[in-house]
């Protein structure tokens, strides 16, 4: 019994990872309707910034999400108003995924020469110690690292329900002609929105880093997290992104633990295979309705 | 003109307590373009979604060809020699002409075998010759109603509905669209037109059924139709010479 | 008479390449060798993905799959004859043994359309390479050797050139009858817009799943032959992420979806990476990825798709002067 709530105990803790890491994607999918597989290498780019300032500057890595999470905001939105703008326009929203999986392709390929092909983690002080309740054991850096993705997908939350940018990016999402009309910039809004997403991405990245390690080929790992998250929860939304992901968590540590860990991601990607046979749009829907 | 290939008696259609079509009958003559015009409203587009079967009649009987087929679901009237030409054309883009053609030919009618044949001759009486090894996405918005109807006709119907093949079109691509349904029907297919264009209408249409209200008000050749004082009653405050475009 | 010239051009072709490994020695006849089984990928990939628009992202499976469906039937059942045909049953089984595992996957996977069947493939794809991997009678992780055919004193390489050769040609005879064909245009409707096929009395479902059951039989024998050509090999000589991104890029480069696209995209490429940067192997990825990009952007439709719009804008200009002198 004891193993089995240590095993549900891990898993939540990592499914909270996996949410933040998600959210980007799904709100980038959900408003603009684009498959960014470029999101594995915003996350991944979080987590050797994270290095960076940590090795070099002993920045703590919690802290730096602040400014990765800010380059990254003018990286996402940069790619967006440049790059992904053109293919739309000059071809589809298909050709966008096209894209962006090129773009992830070269960045992956710069990643491996700046930082070499070794496997990083980042260690900060806290990193050895861990937690006990009752018989339970927990690595304090996992609580860290759950705490904070908490924090950050509860702002995110916040800001789309509460804020007129969260409003005007749900307006947009929903009924983008409507919304131009109304006197909405939507080509800005869709360029905040992805630099939003990629800003989130950068913070997970930041968080993984400290808890896995990690090279430049793991960004097709996260990549495919994100679209498994937003296939189990629904696209669009932090909730969807939340129950996905803790979803996604438990899935892994269950198999890790009961059949083995070699199979983890055969067992999400079965789980993904029949989720999407079964109900394509997640289990808290499309958050922007059906129109996409 | 030897039989009557398509029969309705009694044809009613009622939603929801509200009657669009009321107790109509016809009788379109094989191998004639026959006309079905009526004010806006007057539910020419329910009378078409009735033979073809997307809406099951309330009341009375259509036969094609002497057999009853109001009960038949849309795909067996298709087979059984029924086609559409709709008004919003559906191409495949990025396909060419003849693609798009050839997969009204090669799919429509499990009868038909020299779909090669088909497809040239369909192309050349819509006048798509020239077109043919284009896409479909560049093309006019002429040239896309042309496709739509040689696409229908590819499937070798023996009635072809053709729903507003006309509107939106400049004088020469409707001459162009009339002299192209005058060719279907030259092969053997009746044409059954839906058309706003009055000027198309009476130019090509051997016989005219007018509806009103749900009510059939009018049936004749395109003089007496025009001379009747019911259609000009009915007509009134929307000029026949109608220039919806 | 254009298609008397074609087949000679054909047919020249096909000389020159029988004749080719005399002159140019073992290492471009890998080269070349390599050139083919990437190129034949590619067109069996686009009957499925460029026809009917159903995009795999783990056609590595058919690849992976093939390869120890040959080895486990030469290790239960023994070599089938002798010489360079012995390779012939174990391949063929592993053609079939694909062909049957899509007929099963097809019915539930194909009703997925757009990204999630690419993702629910590449998913498909991992499943099968895990299992193969972690299932200890599969030997993926220890890995498994496939004896080498007998080849009477011909070097392997030039053996393996003209077996890939012939499966290159015998994937584009197959993806050119395809085109032609009712079956083709069936796909072809399905790729433009479903809904309007099926109301033309396209029967989608069932042209779907043959799409992509013959694609899955041509990739199995692909894979067979590969294993054959490497001898002993792990699941990740054969479960391979790039082998699926390949197949894609090469279709996009050349012109997803037409006849010789996939052909012209695979040797773009390959002149590229392979020649051209041949010392430069950590950029290669860099590479391909800005290639994708400048397609997408300069020219969505590919090699071919550019002409092609070339050609219609010039038609149609002529079409204007001639209006403009009436």
């Amino acid at each position: 019994m004891n193993l089995f709530l240590q095993t549900t105990l891990n898993g939540l803790v990592l499914g909270g990872i996996y949410s933040l890491a998600a959210v980007g994607f799904s709100l980038v999918f959900g408003v603009l309707g684009i498959v960014n597989l470029t999101h594995g290498i915003f996350v991944i780019a979080g987590a050797y910034g994270a290095l960076v300032l940590f090795t070099k500057l002993g920045i703590d890595p919690l802290l730096a999400i602040i400014p990765i999470g800010a380059v990254l905001f003018a990286v996402g939105y940069a790619y967006q108003r440049t790059i992904i703008q053109w293919a739309i326009s000059r071809a589809s929203l298909v050709a966008s995924l096209v894209v962006t999986f090129g773009v992830a392709m070269m960045a992956r390929n710069v990643l491996q020469i700046v930082f070499g092909p070794d496997v990083h983690t980042i260690t900060p002080t806290y990193s050895f110690s861990s937690l006990t309740l009752g018989d339970l054991r927990i690595d304090l850096v996992r609580i860290v690292a759950l705490g904070a993705s908490l924090v950050l997908l509860s702002v995110l939350a916040l800001v789309l329900a509460r804020t007129h940018f969260g409003r005007a990016i749900r307006a947009t999402a929903q009924q983008p002609l409507a919304a131009e009309l109304s006197g909405l910039n939507t080509r800005n809004l869709h360029g905040l929105t992805f630099g939003l997403g990629a800003a989130m991405a950068g913070a997970s990245g930041a968080i993984i880093g400290i808890v896995q390690p990690f090279t430049a080929t793991s960004e097709v790992a996260w990549t495919l997290n994100a679209f498994i998250v937003v296939v189990l929860g629904g696209i669009g939304s932090p909730a969807g992104a939340l129950v996905g992901g803790l979803l996604l968590g438990l899935i892994n540590a269950y198999t890790a633990q009961y059949v083995g860990p070699a199979l983890t991601q055969a067992a999400m990607f079965l789980v993904l295979v029949l989720m999407l046979l079964v109900r394509p749009n997640g289990l808290l829907g499309n958050a922007f309705g059906e129109s996409r | 003109m030897s039989g009557i290939i398509l029969s309705g008696r009694g044809v009613t259609k009622s939603f929801a307590g509200l009657t669009a079509i009321q107790n109509v009958d016809f009788e379109i003559p094989e191998n004639a373009i026959f006309g079905l015009i009526g004010p806006n409203g007057a539910g020419k587009s329910t009378l078409f979604n009735l033979i073809t079967g997307y809406y099951p009649l309330t009341a009375g009987e259509i036969r094609f060809k002497g057999e009853d087929i109001s009960g038949l679901p849309t795909y067996k009237r298709n087979q059984a020699g029924i086609a559409r030409a709709f008004q919003i054309s559906k191409p495949f883009p990025a396909l060419t002409v003849r693609e798009n053609v050839a997969i009204g030919a090669m799919f429509g009618r499990p009868e038909t075998h020299d779909a090669e044949a088909t497809v040239e001759d369909a192309l050349a009486i819509a006048g798509l010759g020239e077109l043919a090894d284009r896409t479909a996405e560049g093309l006019t918005m002429g040239a896309l109603r042309k496709l739509e109807v040689a696409r229908a006709f590819a499937t070798r119907p023996s009635l072809l509905l053709a729903d507003e093949p006309c509107a939106g079109l400049n004088p020469t691509e409707t001459a162009e669209m009339v002299n192209c349904l005058r060719k279907v029907r030259d092969r053997g297919t009746t044409v059954w037109l839906v058309e706003h264009d009055m000027k198309a209408v009476t130019s090509i249409c051997d016989r005219i059924l007018v509806i009103d209200a749900g009510n059939k008000i009018a049936e004749g050749t395109p003089q007496e139709v025009v001379s009747d004082p019911k259609v000009v009653a009915a007509y009134l405050g929307e000029p026949l010479e109608n220039t919806d475009n | 008479m254009k298609q008397g010239a074609a087949l000679a051009a054909a047919a020249a072709v096909v000389i020159a390449a029988l004749v080719l490994p005399m002159w140019i020695g073992p290492f471009y006849t890998r080269v070349l060798q390599l050139f083919f089984f990437s190129a034949a990928l590619a067109v069996a990939w686009n009957i499925l993905g460029g026809f009917s628009g159903y995009w795999s992202f783990g056609h590595t499976v058919f690849i992976g799959m093939g390869a120890f469906a040959a080895a486990h039937f030469v290790q239960q059942a023994g070599p089938f004859g002798s010489g360079p045909w012995a390779i012939l049953v174990p391949v063929l089984f592993a053609g079939v043994l694909c062909g049957v595992f899509a007929a099963i996957i097809a019915y539930p996977i194909l009703r997925l359309r757009g990204i999630y069947f690419a993702i629910a493939m590449l998913g498909v794809s991992q499943v099968v390479g895990e299992l193969v991997n972690n299932v200890s009678w599969f030997q993926g992780g220890v890995g498994v050797f496939l004896p080498p055919p007998a080849l009477d004193g011909m070097a392997p390489e030039d053996f393996f050139y003209y077996v890939f050769g012939g499966l290159l040609l015998l994937c584009v005879i197959i993806a050119m009858m395809v085109r032609k064909s009712r079956f083709g245009h069936a796909l072809l409707s399905i790729r433009e817009d479903e809904e309007t096929a099926m109301m033309l009395g396209v029967a989608t479902e069932r042209y779907k799943i043959a799409a992509f059951v013959l694609s899955a039989m041509l990739v199995g024998v692909l894979g067979a032959v590969y294993a054959y050509s490497v001898g002993y090999f792990t699941t990740y000589t054969v479960f391979r992420l790039d082998f699926s991104l390949n197949m894609i890029v090469f279709c996009l480069i050349g012109g997803i979806g037409t006849l010789f696209g996939p052909i012209i995209g695979t040797a773009i490429m390959l002149f590229i990476t392979q020649v051209l940067l041949s010392r430069f192997l950590d950029i290669h990825l860099l590479i391909t990825g800005a290639m994708v990009v400048v397609i997408i952007l300069l020219m969505p439709g590919g090699v071919i798709g550019a002409l092609r719009a070339w050609r219609q804008s010039r038609a149609t200009g002529k079409d204007r002067e001639a209006e403009a002198r009436t």
